[in-house]
């Protein structure tokens, strides 16, 4: 079987892919197909910025990457579906994760698709300060595209199944008229009813998301190196200390003062 | 595909509705949960993409159990960073070696209860090729290469109707044998149990038929008796 048909099947058609999840069509296919194949892509671009420094440090940054994003998944997982749940979702876990899977996916995919002007920019220059702003700017960018995408497909009025096509297919039937007119209103007042929870979900969406960037830039930074600093010794994990925010500032300040 | 082709088709989606479970060419109920199909053993390209999914699950699992080999090499102070690269890929390796051995295990154990949902399958594999090879024909005809007249269509086209209904049936069936093993297998001993109690009763010098109780007892061992004989009838 081929995983890639499955991310090819994403990239062509993601309304009807999105919708299938909705519908619980061919998850556990679509999860495994996504993992496969985003833990490929994400290895293939680790593989190219640990390239900077050592061979060593490609294997590392294969496997660290994928890592990276997959791990912060498991771990924001949870949250997001035992707080979807009490505010009402009726989405499974299993769709909860496919759905964030094809937000990676799509971010990995957007990434690989940098991998040829990540290694022009390795082949022809040697600047480690100017190599680490780049890749900001393509996570920063690709992150930006995955996690805008991941709002779209997540928000709670995307769960909500159109009442017109329940009402499309017994307004067919002559005698159900009464039913589909009656069913279209008591869908209106439910509606109205629970557009309090829709509200509260689609802030604990933005929470989440906000918490996903968070955590991810913390697992980032405990994983560090990703690059490999030029000159220095090759180094599974550094030791603990500092954080994230501080390192790119500082990467900033020294363009800028070179 | 013309459409009366089109409709005889029994495709993975509607597969999934009729079983129960995401089927592929290779896994049945998915890679995680399911088993792999007996038939990835009879062809060469299935077999590769199974060898496939092996190392890429092997790759997955040294992604997930990154965090292992970090938390228990993370306070090392013994020997160099090389010393505890090696000692960090041991961690990672073993564990993801054991998991992995975990998995084909697991795979291995869901055999015997998806055998028989495997061979249908194939049937359904079976199946569709000949539809493939039907639609391989028309398009042949109408480019004026073959006869239109080659084969009976209407005459297959109606074998290929009854033939997808008792696939169907099967798959069905199936799915409720299945999804109802565990209570079939309780009532078998409980049927058992029923019939050995009847016995003793009858051997008791008890007027079962004067007494309430006796009547109601009876009456639950014969409904008792009539589905367990169904649900042989069901089996076999």
């Amino acid at each position: 079987m081929n995983y890639f048909t499955v991310l090819i099947t994403l990239l062509r058609d993601r309304d009807n892919f999105v919708e299938e999840i909705h519908h619980k069509a061919r998850l556990k296919t679509k999860i495994t197909a996504l993992l496969i194949s985003s833990s490929i892509f994400l290895a293939i671009y680790g593989g190219i910025i640990g390239a900077f420094a050592s061979p060593l440090q490609v294997f590392a940054s294969a496997i660290k990457l994928p890592a990276l994003y997959l791990i912060t998944l498991i771990i924001c997982l949870p949250t997001l579906y035992f707080f979807n749940a009490f505010f009402g979702s009726k989405q499974s876990i299993g769709q909860n994760l496919a759905l964030l899977l094809t937000a990676i996916s799509i971010t990995a995919v957007l990434l690989f698709s940098f991998a040829p002007v990540t290694l022009f920019f390795l082949i022809t220059i040697r600047n480690y300060q100017f190599f680490i702003l780049l890749n900001v700017v393509i996570f920063s960018l690709t992150g930006f595209i995955g996690i805008s995408y991941l709002y779209q497909i997540m928000r709670p009025e995307s769960e909500q199944l159109g009442p017109t096509s329940a009402s499309s297919v017994e307004a067919s039937i002559g005698d159900d008229f009464v039913v589909a007119d009656a069913d279209q209103k008591s869908n209106k007042r439910s509606n109205k009813i629970t557009d309090p929870a829709l509200k509260t979900r689609t802030n604990i969406l933005r929470f989440w998301l906000g918490l996903y960037a968070f955590v991810g830039c913390q697992l980032a930074w405990t994983l560090r190196p990703f690059f490999g600093a030029p000159g220095q010794a090759f180094e599974l994990f550094r030791p603990r200390e500092g954080n994230f925010y501080l390192s790119v500032i500082q990467s900033l300040l020294e363009i800028l003062t070179n | 595909m013309q459409s009366d082709l089109k409709a005889l088709k029994i495709g993975e989606g509607e597969l999934e509705t009729l079983s129960g479970l995401d089927v592929n060419d290779i896994f049945v109920g998915g890679i995680f949960g399911g088993t792999y199909r007996p038939s990835v053993w009879r062809d060469s390209k299935k077999l590769f993409f199974f060898c496939l999914t092996e190392v890429s699950v092997f790759v997955l699992i040294l992604v997930f159990t990154l965090p292992v080999g970090f938390i228990l090499t993370q306070d090392s102070t013994q020997g160099g960073e090389i010393q505890r690269t090696l000692q960090f890929l041991t961690i990672n390796l073993s564990v993801a070696f054991v998991l992995i051995l975990g998995w084909n295990f697991y795979l291995w154990s869901k055999q015997k209860s998806l055998a028989s949902l495997a061979n249908l399958l194939d049937e359904v594999d079976k199946y569709n090729e000949v539809i493939k090879a039907v639609e391989i024909i028309d398009k042949l005809a109408a480019i004026g290469h073959l006869p239109a007249n080659l084969i009976n269509r209407d005459g297959v086209l109606e074998a290929l109707r009854v033939t997808k209904e008792s696939l169907v049936c099967s798959l069905m069936t199936e799915k409720i044998l299945r999804q109802h093993k565990s209570f079939i297998a309780r009532r078998q001993e409980l049927f058992i149990n029923i019939e050995n109690n009847l016995l003793t009763l009858r051997t008791l010098e008890v007027n079962s038929q004067a007494s309430e109780y006796g009547r109601l007892l009876n009456e639950a061992l014969e409904i008792g008796m009539s589905v367990y004989k169904e649900v042989k009838k069901l089996q076999s």
